[in-house]
C-alpha cells in the first residue's frame, strides 16, 4: 500500500510553508529540522524585518512556526538529520539521525527545502578585509545589531557617521565561482539602509553598486523611498580596496557614472555578500541522488513553467535550495511542490 | 568643488623610494585628483521647497537628447545633477540660468524629477544673493517699477487700444461682462504683439463677445519673472491683480499669453483667486463657423506650439483647429510637434536672457525652431504667444531667411481670411 504522508526536509519559510499546505489539504506532512528550533535562517540569523514590506521578521516566522506546531496534520522532528533514502515515489524509507538516534521515516514524496548559506566574504578575490578589521560587517552581521537597535561600530561602540555598502560580495563573479546574481542584495542593502537612515539619522549612507536590481515592487518600495525620502547615496562603481587609517575605513574604488577614483573614508563597511548552496542542501541533494547545477545548487528539471520537479521522480525541491530566492519565491515554490508532491502519491495510491 | 581639469595629470611612471611603480599605482599617489563631496551641494538644493525632486534622479539620461538647450548647447537635468554630485554650487553657476522650464525632461522623466519647480526654487535663492545676470535683473527691475518687464509706462498699458481701430471696452466702465480679456505686457506695448492684440479685438467684436479689458488697471502675471526666479514679486502682483479682478463680474477669463493662463490656472488658486481662465485659441476653437471667412489663404503654415500651452497646460488642438477652419490653410507640422514641440527659448526668464545665452550656446533656440520650420516648405509660421513673433521674426533675419519665411499670430491669420 503506498504512503501518501509527505516528507518536507528543512523547517525554514519554505519548509513551514509546505508542511502547513500539505495539513491544509488534509494530508500528512512530517517535518525535519537538523536545529533545535523552527525558523531557518531568517531565525538562525536573527533578521530584523523582511524586505520588502519591512515586517518585523522574529513575528512573522512565529506566525509561520503555529500553523504548523500543535498541528495534528503536522508531525515535527527537530534535531534531525537525513542520513540516508531509498525507494520511490509512494515508498520512500528515509534513514536519520534525530537528537542521536537512528529512526526510519517512511513518505510517499519527499520535498526539500534546506535553503542556502551566506556567502563568507573572507573568500572574495577582492578582500574587504572581513576578517582584519573590525567594522567591516556582512549584512548578515548588520542585520542582528539592527534587530537589536543598536547600530554602532564595533570598533569602539560609537555611532557611525558614515556606512558604506558594497554591493554583489561574492556574486556574479567569475573567478569566486559564484557567476549568478544573489537576487535580494540589493533590496536588502536598500532595506538596512534605510533603517540605518533612520535609526542614526546623522548617519550618511552610501551604497556602490554595479547594478541595483530590485525588480518588481521592489523597486518602489524599497529602492526609490531610499534614494527619495531617506537620501542614501547610490554611488556607481565598486570599491575595491578597503584600507585601516587610524579610525577609519579608507575606501578605494572608481565611480564610473561620475568618471572619478574615489577615496573614501568609512565608519563602517557592509558587504552585501551573496546566496549559496547551504551544506545540508548539498549533502540532501547527494543522499537522494538529485542533480545539483554548477553552483551545487538543486537543479530542477522543469525549466520556467516547473520549478520544483528534480530528476529523482517524487523528489521535489522548493526555495532557495534551487538558487537564490527572496522570501516571496520561497513562499510560492513551497505551494508548488506541495501540489506537486500531493499529486505524485495520489497518482500511485489512486491510479486513474 | 568641480575637479579642476588641470590638475588631473597621470604619469607614464613614478619612482618613489627608489622603487619604480606601475602607471595603476601612480596615479593613486597624487597626480588624479582622488575625489569624494559629501554631498553638501545637492543637499543645499534638494533641501530647498519645491527641489526636492532633484535628488530622486537615477541618472538614466532621458532628459537630455529632448532638452532644447542641449539641441544648441550642452545642457540637461542630468547634467546638472551629475554637477551637484561633483560639487558644483549650482546658486553660482551659469548652469542656473540656461532651463526655459519647457518641461520636456519632465514629460520624459521616469522619476518625475521636476525642473519647472525645482529651477525656481534655485534661482529664488541666487536672486536674494543678488547672483543673477545683469540683463534678467532689468526685467526683474522694469517689472518691479513699471508693472512690465519692458520698461513702458504703465499709464501707457492701454494705449495699444487706440491704434486697434476696434471698440475694446474697459472693465472700470463696464463693470461686468462675460469674459474679462487679461491682455498682458507683450500684447499691450510690444510692436507685433499690439497687432495681435488688434486682430483678435476684432474677431471678439465680430463674433458679439461680450468682453472687457483691465487697461491700466492690469499688471504683469509674472509668471516668467517666478520661474526665473522673482517669487516676492510674483506674489505682489499677483495679490494686486487678484484685487483688481474681485472689483469685477465675469464669467471667464480670456488670456492672450500661455505664461498668464499658466499663472492664472495654476499659482492664483494659492493666493485666494480661482477663476475659469482660458487661451484665446481655446475659446475662439469652436466659434470659429460662426465667423465669416470672405478669403481663402493659399498658405502653407506651419505651427509652432508653445511650451506653456501645449505641454504646460494640455492644449495641442485648439490651435490646429483653428487653422483647418481657415479656407485654403494647408497645415505641414514640424518633427518637432506638440508633446515633443522644441522651445523658443523665450520661457523662464529666457526671454530676458538672449545675451546671456549667446555665450552658451551655438545659436538660439529660436533659429533653431525657424530653420525647421523653413525645412518644411511653409511659408508661414504661426504662433499664439507673445513672447514668440518677436522671437521668431528676429531669428528668421539672423539665419538669412527673410523671404522664405512669415511669422504671424494665428489670430491676425484669422483677420487676413475674414477680409
Amino acid at each position: 500500500m503506498a504512503n501518501e504522508n509527505i516528507l518536507v526536509i528543512g523547517g525554514g519559510p519554505t519548509g513551514l510553508e509546505a508542511a502547513k499546505g500539505i495539513a491544509d489539504l488534509g494530508y500528512k506532512a512530517i517535518l525535519v529540522e537538523k536545529r533545535e528550533r523552527l525558523g531557518g535562517t531568517p531565525d538562525a540569523s536573527g533578521y530584523a524585518a523582511l524586505t520588502p514590506d519591512m515586517r518585523d521578521a522574529g513575528e512573522a516566522m512565529d506566525e509561520m512556526r503555529a500553523a504548523v506546531e500543535n498541528n495534528p496534520n503536522v508531525e515535527i522532528m527537530l534535531n534531525t538529520e537525513v542520513t540516508g533514502a531509498e525507494g520511490e515515489t509512494g515508498n520512500f524509507k528515509v534513514k536519520a539521525k534525530s537528537a542521536g538516534n537512528e529512526v526510519e521515516i517512511e513518505a510517499g514524496a519527499v520535498i526539500i527545502a534546506t535553503g542556502f548559506t551566506h556567502f563568507d566574504p573572507g573568500r572574495e578575490t577582492q578582500k574587504y578585509g572581513y576578517y582584519e578589521h573590525d567594522d567591516v560587517l556582512t549584512l548578515v552581521d548588520a542585520e542582528k545589531m539592527l534587530k537589536e537597535g543598536n547600530f554602532v561600530r564595533p570598533s569602539n561602540g560609537e555611532k557611525p557617521k558614515r556606512v558604506a555598502f558594497i554591493q554583489c560580495v561574492g556574486s556574479r563573479d567569475r573567478q569566486i565561482g559564484n557567476e549568478y546574481c544573489s537576487k535580494v542584495c540589493c533590496g536588502i542593502s536598500s532595506k538596512q539602509a534605510i533603517e540605518v537612515r533612520e535609526m542614526v539619522p546623522d548617519c550618511k549612507v552610501f551604497i556602490f553598486y554595479i547594478d541595483m536590481r530590485m525588480y518588481g515592487y521592489w523597486e518602489n518600495e524599497i529602492y526609490w523611498p531610499a534614494q527619495e525620502k531617506h537620501k542614501v547615496n547610490y554611488i556607481k562603481g565598486m570599491a575595491t580596496e578597503i584600507i585601516k587609517k587610524g579610525d577609519h575605513l579608507i575606501v578605494k574604488g572608481e565611480d564610473t557614472t561620475m568618471r572619478r577614483p574615489m577615496e573614501v573614508p568609512m565608519d563602517m563597511v557592509i558587504l552585501a555578500v551573496g546566496m549559496e548552496p547551504s551544506a545540508g542542501t548539498r549533502q540532501v541533494a547527494d543522499i537522494f541522488g538529485v542533480k545539483k547545477n554548477q553552483y551545487n545548487f538543486i537543479e530542477t528539471i522543469g525549466g520556467a513553467l516547473n520549478t520544483v520537479s528534480t530528476n529523482v521522480e517524487g523528489v521535489f525541491a522548493a526555495g532557495a535550495c534551487t538558487g537564490p530566492s527572496d522570501l516571496e519565491d520561497c513562499i510560492s515554490a513551497a505551494g508548488s511542490a506541495v501540489m506537486k508532491s500531493i499529486a505524485a502519491v495520489r497518482r500511485v495510491a489512486v491510479p486513474a | 568643488m568641480p575637479i579642476d581639469k588641470k590638475q588631473i595629470i597621470e604619469k607614464e611612471s613614478a619612482v618613489v623610494d627608489g622603487i619604480e611603480l606601475s602607471a595603476d599605482w601612480n596615479r593613486m599617489f597624487e597626480q588624479r585628483v582622488v575625489h569624494y563631496e559629501d554631498n553638501d551641494a545637492l543637499d543645499k538644493v534638494r533641501d530647498l521647497d519645491g527641489a526636492e525632486s532633484i535628488g530622486w534622479c537615477y541618472q538614466c539620461g532621458q532628459c537630455v537628447p529632448v532638452c532644447p538647450v542641449d539641441a544648441v548647447g550642452e545642457y540637461g537635468p542630468f547634467r546638472t545633477y551629475k554637477d551637484l554630485l561633483m560639487g558644483v554650487d549650482l546658486f553660482k553657476s551659469d548652469e542656473l540660468w540656461k532651463c526655459t522650464t519647457c518641461m520636456q525632461c519632465l514629460r520624459v522623466c521616469p522619476k518625475a524629477v521636476d525642473m519647472v519647480q525645482i529651477m525656481p526654487a534655485v534661482r529664488e535663492e541666487a536672486v536674494m544673493e543678488g547672483d543673477v545676470p545683469e540683463e534678467l535683473q532689468e526685467a526683474f527691475e522694469n517689472t518691479f517699477e513699471y508693472g512690465n518687464p519692458l520698461g513702458e509706462s504703465q499709464r501707457k498699458r492701454a494705449d495699444w487700444i487706440q491704434e486697434t481701430g476696434s471698440e475694446v471696452p474697459l472693465m472700470k466702465d463696464k463693470k461686468e461682462a462675460d469674459l474679462l480679456w487679461f491682455v498682458e505686457c507683450y500684447p499691450s506695448y510690444h510692436a507685433r504683439g499690439k497687432e495681435a492684440s488688434a486682430a483678435l479685438a476684432k474677431i471678439l467684436n465680430t463674433l458679439g463677445s461680450d468682453f472687457g479689458v483691465l487697461g491700466t488697471e492690469e499688471k504683469c502675471s509674472c509668471d516668467s519673472q517666478r520661474l526665473a526666479g522673482e517669487v516676492g514679486l510674483f506674489e505682489e502682483f499677483a495679490e494686486e491683480n487678484i484685487k483688481t479682478f474681485s472689483k469685477y463680474k465675469f464669467k471667464q477669463m480670456l488670456v492672450t499669453d500661455p505664461h498668464a493662463l499658466n499663472a492664472i490656472r495654476k499659482k492664483y488658486p494659492e493666493y485666494g483667486g480661482e477663476y475659469d481662465v482660458i487661451h484665446y485659441t481655446t475659446y475662439l476653437a469652436p466659434l470659429m463657423e460662426k465667423l465669416e471667412m470672405k478669403n481663402t489663404l493659399n498658405y502653407k503654415v506651419t505651427f509652432h506650439d508653445p511650451c506653456y500651452l501645449g505641454r504646460h497646460n494640455g492644449e495641442y488642438e485648439a490651435p490646429r483647429s483653428i487653422l483647418r477652419a481657415i479656407p485654403g490653410v494647408e497645415l505641414i507640422e514640424m518633427g518637432r510637434c506638440k508633446e515633443q514641440s522644441y522651445c523658443c527659448g523665450g520661457g523662464g526668464g529666457g526671454m530676458w536672457l538672449d545675451g546671456f545665452m549667446a555665450d552658451h550656446v551655438s545659436e538660439r533656440l529660436s533659429e533653431n525652431r525657424v530653420k525647421e520650420a523653413v525645412e518644411t516648405g511653409a511659408d508661414l509660421l504661426v504662433v499664439c504667444c507673445p513672447y514668440e513673433v518677436s522671437r521668431f521674426e528676429d531669428a528668421v533675419k539672423s539665419t538669412g531667411n527673410e523671404g522664405k519665411l512669415l511669422v504671424k499670430d494665428i489670430a491676425e491669420l484669422i483677420v487676413e481670411a475674414m477680409g
